[in-house]
């Protein structure tokens, strides 16, 4: 079965759905664990991470004068979980809109025939603390504007330097995140830290895969929950011979792919299957929705006959 | 002084004559079969590779020789040469006694080093060499020392530990080394788009081979036709014979023998098809190997993601390093698992195991393989045996209790 297809498919579906959805009636709710950027006028969905910085600063934060609001922020907290349990990290390589952008940076890449730049294992080490940076500022900052601690204008913090909300609305024509906001200090830095951060983005996810995957607050809250998602990636090791194929084509460049253990999904892992299209071994890797098996690798047709002159 | 020379040049000329008569002989067995069809008439043709210079005109292109499986095939087609695997399955090559080697010198080296005695012509192709086992390191000297005119004999040092990143480290090196060395042999550099060419070529190889295997898998192509087939690869080059191969088509013989098996060990080279005409005769049916000189010419892992100069070569580096399961390397333990995988899609229920005298890391691996493979209810016969023909009833006879002991009849 052709997996790059299939996802290749879905993504482009997604793209379109979380961008231009809005605009035939679709909104696909404020819970979504994906990159579906509020900020792009007429999108067809809403990122969590926003959802999440508003419920907990201006919901949970006001107190019990607000029950309304903290069962509303409950009640998407709870479809959230719900969708990452469902569909696990396929949320990032198959529907993230943001991640597509990633992968078309990577195929331009190559068509260019440059080389992918590779981090060490000490600074993907270091690098990946940066999403947990981020996570805190999704938690702690939002209480601490509501306490007037600090500015308003710092209102949903991880947005105001997330690389998607100057990317994502330009594919809806909307180029207003280019500018820098010159309202006050606050406004200014915000904006100039928003321009920088998205160009380091594109530049370095145009250089190494998925880069700014490794950085992605999502990845460390669908982890927590990937005990218990339906969709997942599995591994038999009595069937690896080690080759490292699966190590070599993978996006995130995860270290324990080809080696003999059972549990390969971590923390990086954003289920693109380049993995699983590479295993020569039939049957080692598996994709699966709780016991049905929807991908296995397989000897006999994993034959991509690329890259072609 | 000049007594022992001509001498030697005798004893030479004798097994140049026995060889060429080995392969000839060998070739009408093929003829002979009853599942003899013209269409593998290519293939029969092509199969000898102890006229380098045959290749070389057959190819339109210089040849390369290669020692064994772990040198990149693509960097040498994308660099304009035609890959030969050296290797001799010559009984004659290795009787040879004229240079005085060890008794229980690796059969495959000391032949090779009597047919680059008395095929002077051979002499004058350049030798890239992965060292592997003892025997291949050592070829260099040998050569040095047996031969008047040596070839020139390219080493990559092939780290032990192939899952150990420094390893793997060094290993990307030693494939530069052997890029930087085949420029220079061409007078110009290797470009990605040499190289892509190359690769799309040795995919197209890679996907006739598949249909082969699959062929065999479903009894369709026996293990003699399957060896000397794939055995050809080196004989054109890898686009023709693919194109060759893709053209062969399979009919179902309609036996569903009981006797499935997986045969291991030591490589298997033209001419000699001792062993597997004897596993015919006694009935098995070979649906899988993992021998260097049959599926091992193909390592898996060959989908290309960076396409990039550098990345393909860290992808080929990878695929023929890492990939390999080659009994030579210290952490080779999975090769067990390559074992099972392909239980799982091909069904058999024992493991042949050749140990060809003188081989000496497949004769520790089989001590290693047996247990384990026993433990997990596969049977498991160990042949060892040579290039000699006074041990075929012997040999007969245990696979044909080994055959019986697979069908599950009395006794067994």
């Amino acid at each position: 079965m052709k997996i790059g297809l299939i996802r290749g498919a879905i993504q482009w579906l997604s793209f379109f759905v979380l961008t231009y959805g809005g605009r035939v009636g679709i909104h696909l709710g404020s819970a979504l664990p994906c990159f579906a950027c509020p900020f792009v006028p007429g999108c067809g969905g809403y990122c969590y991470l926003m959802g999440l910085q508003g419920y907990i600063g201006f919901g949970l934060a006001l107190g019990p004068a607000q029950g309304k609001e903290i069962l509303v922020a409950l009640g998407w907290l709870g479809v959230f979980i719900l969708l990452v349990l469902l569909l696990g990290k396929a949320w990032c390589g198959f529907i993230c809109p943001f991640g597509l952008i990633q992968d078309w940076l990577t195929f331009i890449r190559n068509k260019l025939g440059l080389r992918e730049r590779y981090l060490s294992p000490q600074g993907k080490k270091y690098l990946g603390v940066v999403k947990y940076v981020f996570l805190g500022l999704i938690v702690f900052l939002p209480p601490l504007i509501v306490a007037k601690i600090l500015p308003p204008d710092l209102y949903l913090p991880f947005c105001n330097i997330c690389p998607g909300k100057l990317i994502l609305p330009l594919f809806a024509g909307e180029t207003r995140y280019l500018a820098v906001n010159l309202d006050n200090a606050v406004t200014m830095w915000l904006s100039l830290a928003l321009i920088v951060v998205a160009a380091v983005t594109l530049v370095g996810a145009f250089f190494k895969d998925r880069f700014y995957c490794l950085f992605c607050p999502f990845l460390a809250l669908i982890h927590v929950l990937r005990p218990l998602t339906a969709l997942r990636l599995v591994k038999e090791p009595t069937s690896c011979v080690g080759c490292g194929v699966c190590r070599r084509n993978c996006q995130m460049d995860v270290a324990i792919l080809d080696q003999d253990q059972a549990q390969v999904q971590t923390i990086e892992c954003v289920d693109c299957l380049r993995c699983l299209t590479a295993c020569p071994m039939s049957g080692t890797l598996k994709y699966k929705f709780l016991s049905l098996t929807l991908f296995a690798a397989s000897r006999w047709t994993r034959l991509r006959l690329r890259p072609k002159p | 002084m000049t007594e022992p020379l001509d001498r030697l040049s005798r004893l030479l000329l004798k097994a140049k004559a026995k060889a060429l008569a080995e392969e000839n002989e060998t070739l009408a067995w093929f003829r002979r079969r009853p599942d003899y069809r013209p269409e593998f008439e290519y293939f029969l043709n092509i199969v000898g590779q102890g006229d380098l210079a045959a290749i070389a005109d057959r190819a339109g292109r210089p040849v390369i020789a290669l020692l064994c499986n772990q040198s990149p095939l693509e960097l040498i087609v994308a660099a304009g040469f035609q890959p030969v695997k050296i290797a001799s399955g010559s009984l004659a090559e290795t009787s040879f006694s004229g240079f005085g080697w060890p008794a229980l010198t690796c059969p495959v080296v000391k032949g090779l080093l009597t047919r680059l005695a008395f095929k002077s012509s051979s002499r004058s192709v350049p030798i890239v060499a992965p060292a592997t086992c003892d025997w291949v390191a050592k070829f260099g000297e040998m050569a040095r020392f047996a031969l008047p005119a040596p070839p020139s004999v390219a080493y990559l040092d092939l780290p032990r530990f192939k899952q150990d990143p420094f390893s793997q480290k060094k290993w990307l090196s030693e494939v530069y080394k052997l890029k930087n060395y085949l420029e220079d042999l061409r007078g110009g550099p290797i470009t990605r788009a040499n190289l892509l060419a190359a690769i799309a070529d040795l995919n197209a190889a890679y996907a006739a081979f598949l249909s082969l295997k699959a062929a065999r898998l479903k009894g369709q192509l026996s293990l003699s036709w399957f060896l000397l087939i794939v055995g050809s690869f080196f004989g054109d080059t890898p686009r023709r014979w693919a194109e060759n191969a893709r053209r062969l088509t399979f009919k179902s013989n309609g036996s569903n023998s009981l006797a499935k098996v997986f045969l291991a060990g030591s490589p298997i080279f033209f001419p000699n098809f001792k062993l597997p005409a004897l596993m015919e005769e006694a009935g098995l049916t070979t649906v899988a190997d993992d021998l260097c000189s049959s599926e091992r010419i193909f390592p898996p892992g060959q989908v290309l993601e960076d396409s990039s100069l550098p990345g393909l070569l860290a992808s080929l580096a990878g695929r023929y390093h890492q990939g390999c399961l080659c009994p030579t390397f210290g952490d080779n333990d999975r090769r067990i698992n390559n074992i099972l995988g392909q239980k799982n899609e091909a069904g058999f229920t024992g493991v042949v195991f050749t140990v060809l005298k003188g081989c000496h890391p497949y004769d520790l691996e089989s001590s290693l393989l047996e247990p384990a493979l026993k433990e997990r209810n596969l049977r498991f016969l160990r042949l060892e045996t040579d290039y000699a023909a006074e041990d075929r009833q012997n040999l007969l006879t245990r696979l044909e209790a080994f055959g019986q002991s697979l069908k599950g009849e009395p006794g067994f």
